[in-house]
């Protein structure tokens, strides 16, 4: 198979462990979203860090808007990926939109994982009857306006300049470029997949270990979402933590850390 | 009498700046607002803090973006800048707004702190969206200009083609009724079938140049590297026969190697030496080729001891269709020098004409010196 997808997806590796732990950022953002979380797992643990494409530095022009056009589309670089590095008994560490991704992937491809760890999980942001998301259409339909509207705040951080860390320079250099960028007509498309989409009944085609890492109050992925997640995930586990907002792993990343901890040496 | 120093009240320039300002922690609790902001939002200062937090101030839209983008980007950088946000007021109605943050640095509290200065944008959301708008239509305008240019384009082509054949068949049985003796033998006669001929072959003459003409703007030029010396070579043995009849001399130095395609820039040659082949004088035509090295260009020219021209008239040389002569005079369709225009512009180049009626003429253009990429 050609090298590909480790460059479409912008991959960075590391760590002295042998076993992989892959980190999907959400929307919005990119890999370095990771960097509070991944030093606790450098000596236990294979790092595999990768920017979905159309986020971060991953290759712009391999956003095909037709692949994108639902999650199927990234999960397919999930697989892609591990297939390209060999990858065996993966833990996918997922936030926010890369949760159903990785979800999509386990199911399709259950050999290939060992655990997932979702971070804000929601499979789907609009209330429907009964179920509770947190969204009504109308709400995405805002945001989209919102994301219309800020074309000139996205473009805006072209060329931030951020401290880097000196002990690793690849990351460093990352970050003297830019980072959470992105072309406002992909951050149009990727919001309206991400917040559109509806993946409940993939849910229950996860025979993988999973882990629901969850944050009270989250107004993107509230706690009724999370225990749906949890209750239709068959071999799943769930921790509420004792912290606001979507991003516990910027925020609050001692606890994210103990609480993946927990979860793998239990 | 001298005026007292002016000394800032900090506290008044705080609640009283022509800014909004905010204090928050990083899960959006609200620890400070100015009076300027709870003003715009129409709120006195009991109702926001223990009460609101800062993303309950936003629309939805709003606080999925402030969750997903600005958040993160606020932890990790530590300050953002230049972000449009929009607020809900207490009446409901929004407020458009920039925003600057930066974590506080020095602070006794148990998280990180953040500050934001809000700048009503109002006015200026107003002229964005009307650019917005209008950059949306002229994006829409360029789309159905070049489907109409490409359309005219296909139907110039295909028009001239169809009108090809039909043309060869009567120009052949013209051929044909005059070989054979068919027509009568009287004055008139003669007379009308020449300007038949006359007008059919003009109009054949004109088909061809339009199909030429249409042929530049129907493909992509293929931009290579090519030696001029090998275009004229090819151009000479194009023009041969015309070459050979009016016994001319065409001297072509050492030229340089230029980007450009190929076939184009042989067409533009063609057009320029034939042009001083067909536009000659009494004496045999001597044409000159030779070009100029620029710190950008190169600058090519052909010159002749043709006919030459009035200069004044050297603008309307290159307009399409136009002619300084009439076609009884000397047969043509103007459309050739609308071409070597449009080769050369295609090119990124100018092209232009000097002349003294009597005393031959210096057809010019400019290729830009440019590496294949």
């Amino acid at each position: 198979m050609e090298k590909n997808a480790q460059k479409r997806n912008n991959i960075n590796l590391f760590g002295k462990g042998q076993q992989p732990m892959i980190f999907a950022h959400g929307f919005g953002c990119d890999q370095n979203m990771w960097r509070f979380v991944t030093p606790a797992f450098e000596d236990t643990h294979r790092i595999v860090l990768m920017d979905h494409v159309g986020s971060g530095h991953s290759d712009h022009a391999a956003y095909d808007f037709e692949k994108y056009n639902s999650l199927t589309g990234y999960a397919q670089d999930l697989i892609e990926v591990c297939e390209e590095l060999q990858l065996q008994d993966v833990i996918a560490v997922a936030h926010s939109v890369s949760c159903m991704i990785a979800v999509l992937a386990a199911a399709a491809r259950p050999e290939l994982f060992d655990k997932l760890i979702l971070i804000g999980p929601s499979p789907c942001y609009i209330n429907d009857q009964d179920y509770f998301g947190g969204f009504d259409p109308k709400d995405i339909e805002e945001l989209i306006t919102t994301l219309e509207s800020n074309y000139l705040g996205w473009s805006s951080y072209i060329t931030p300049v951020i401290i880097g860390n000196p002990e690793k320079p690849e990351f460093s250099e990352e970050l003297n470029r830019s980072f959470c960028t992105m072309n406002p007509e992909i951050a149009k498309h990727f919001a309206k997949v991400t917040f559109g989409g509806d993946n409940r009944a993939d849910l229950a085609k996860v025979r993988t270990d999973s882990l629901i890492i969850q944050c009270h109050p989250d107004v993107i992925a509230p706690v009724e979402v999370g225990q749906f997640v949890h209750k239709n995930i068959r071999n799943s586990s769930f921790v509420q933590l004792n912290t606001s907002g979507h991003c516990p792993h910027l925020t609050a990343p001692e606890l994210v850390i103990s609480s993946i901890k927990n979860y793998l040496y239990a | 009498m001298t005026e007292p120093i002016y000394i800032e009240d900090a506290e008044e320039l705080y609640q009283d700046a022509p800014f909004g300002y905010l204090t928050m922690y990083g899960n959006g609790k609200i620890l400070n607002i100015n009076n300027t902001f709870l003003d715009w939002m129409g709120y006195n200062r009991m109702e926001i803090l223990g009460q609101k937090s800062f993303s309950s101030l936003l629309s939805i839209g709003g606080r999925i973006y402030l969750e997903t983008h600005i958040m993160p980007i606020l932890q990790l950088r530590g300050e953002i800048a230049e972000i449009n946000i929009e607020f809900k007021k207490k009446d409901g109605t929004k407020l458009p707004t920039l925003i600057n943050a930066k974590k506080v640095k020095k602070h006794a509290m148990s998280q990180p702190v953040f500050r934001l200065s809000v700048l009503d944008i109002s006015q200026r959301k107003h002229y964005e969206l009307e650019l917005m708008k209008a950059q949306k239509k002229a994006e829409q305008m360029v789309q159905r200009l070049q489907q109409i240019n490409q359309e005219l384009e296909e139907f110039a082509y295909t028009a001239s083609h169809d009108l090809q054949a039909p043309l060869s068949t009567i120009s052949g049985l013209i051929g044909l009724l005059e070989k054979k003796g068919m027509l009568k033998h009287d004055a008139k006669a003669a007379k009308y079938f020449s300007v038949i001929k006359n007008n059919t072959d003009r109009m054949k003459l004109m088909i061809r140049d339009l199909l030429e003409y249409a042929k530049i703007d129907g493909k992509e030029p293929e931009m290579l590297q090519v030696s001029l010396n090998e275009v004229c070579d090819i151009t000479l043995e194009i023009l041969e026969e015309q070459i050979h009849l009016h016994q001319a001399t065409v001297i072509i130095p050492e030229l340089p190697l230029v980007v450009g395609d190929k076939n184009q820039l042989i067409r533009l040659f063609q057009n320029l030496i034939g042009n001083s082949l067909k536009y000659r004088s009494e004496s045999a035509p001597r044409i000159l080729v030779e070009f100029e090295e620029r710190e950008q260009e190169f600058c090519f020219f052909v010159k002749d001891n043709g006919m030459g021209f009035n200069q004044s008239l050297a603008p309307q040389l290159f307009e399409f269709m136009k002619r300084l002569h009439s076609h009884s005079t000397i047969a043509g369709t103007g459309i050739g020098l609308s071409a070597c225009k449009r080769i050369v512009e295609l090119h990124g180049g100018i092209i232009g004409a000097t002349s003294e009626e009597g005393k031959g003429s210096t057809f010019y253009f400019t290729l830009p010196k440019k590496e294949i990429g």
